[in-house]
């Protein structure tokens, strides 16, 4: 019965852990534009082969995961950040 | 139906460092005629930053960019682009409007500000050390006099 208990507490901080963040990191900030210029921000977002992040990687909402992906696919073109590398 | 009003554009134009370096103000020029040529009216002109590119573009490994702010026709926005693909000096540009952009967005210093200011920081800030050093070297002479002073009320007390 002990152990039963022990693995319930554990079951219940992890799930309090997941969710302390309920918002994605930009709505956390409150911003409603993503720059494409602001290419350090975005590099945090791409594999190390340019690859973007999923939603469940980045935890990004869906709005949120739009706009970033409209700002990288922005910044690809002027070359500030990498189709692949 | 034609629109008149004239809305806030932000235009991202990409030149080679090599020619930016060279002759600053033919690419300044290039771009001002261009804009002036789609009746456009410059709000802000400034260099955004000087950096490698992610991708060579033709042969061009280093590239500079310059970030302008402009009122214009909205129906314009196409040939200043075209413009631009055809134009020798200007490699690419990026045209947004600015209706979803903050004033924060807009006002946001650019990395050759940032860049400088840290400069300037370090500068400042070395200056400062040197001038402690200073005063301690001084602070140190005082030290020594009083010591002498104190040698010598010693040598009073002796006596």
């Amino acid at each position: 019965m002990k152990m039963k208990k022990n693995t319930n507490v554990r079951r219940k901080r992890t799930l309090i852990t997941i969710r302390e963040q309920t918002q994605c990191r930009f709505c956390r900030e409150g911003r409603s534009y993503i720059d494409y210029k602001d290419v350090d921000t975005l590099s945090k977002l791409l594999t190390n082969r340019g690859k973007i992040f999923s939603r469940k990687r980045s935890g990004n909402c869906a709005g949120c995961q739009r706009k970033v992906k409209r700002a990288i696919k922005r910044a690809r073109f002027m070359a500030l950040l990498p189709y692949t590398s | 139906m034609e629109t008149a009003v004239k809305r806030l554009y932000e235009g991202l134009f990409l030149v080679d460092s090599a020619i930016a370096a060279a002759d600053w103000q033919l690419v300044a020029d290039t771009i001002h005629r261009i804009l002036e040529k789609a009746q456009a009216e410059v709000v802000s002109f400034r260099k955004w930053d000087e950096r490698k590119l992610c991708y060579d573009i033709g042969k061009v490994s280093r590239g500079t960019y310059i970030l302008v702010y402009f009122n214009c026709d909205p129906q314009q926005v196409h040939d200043i682009e075209r413009d631009v693909q055809l134009s020798e000096t200007l490699l690419r540009v990026m045209i947004l409007r600015t209706d979803a952009m903050t004033e924060q967005d807009i006002q946001k210093p650019t990395p050759i500000m940032v860049a400088q200011e840290l400069v300037q920081a370090d500068a400042d800030k070395d200056e400062q050390d040197s001038q402690d050093d200073i005063d301690d070297i001084d602070d140190i002479d005082d030290i020594d006099d009083i010591d002498q002073s104190g040698d010598t009320d010693d040598r009073i007390e002796t006596e």
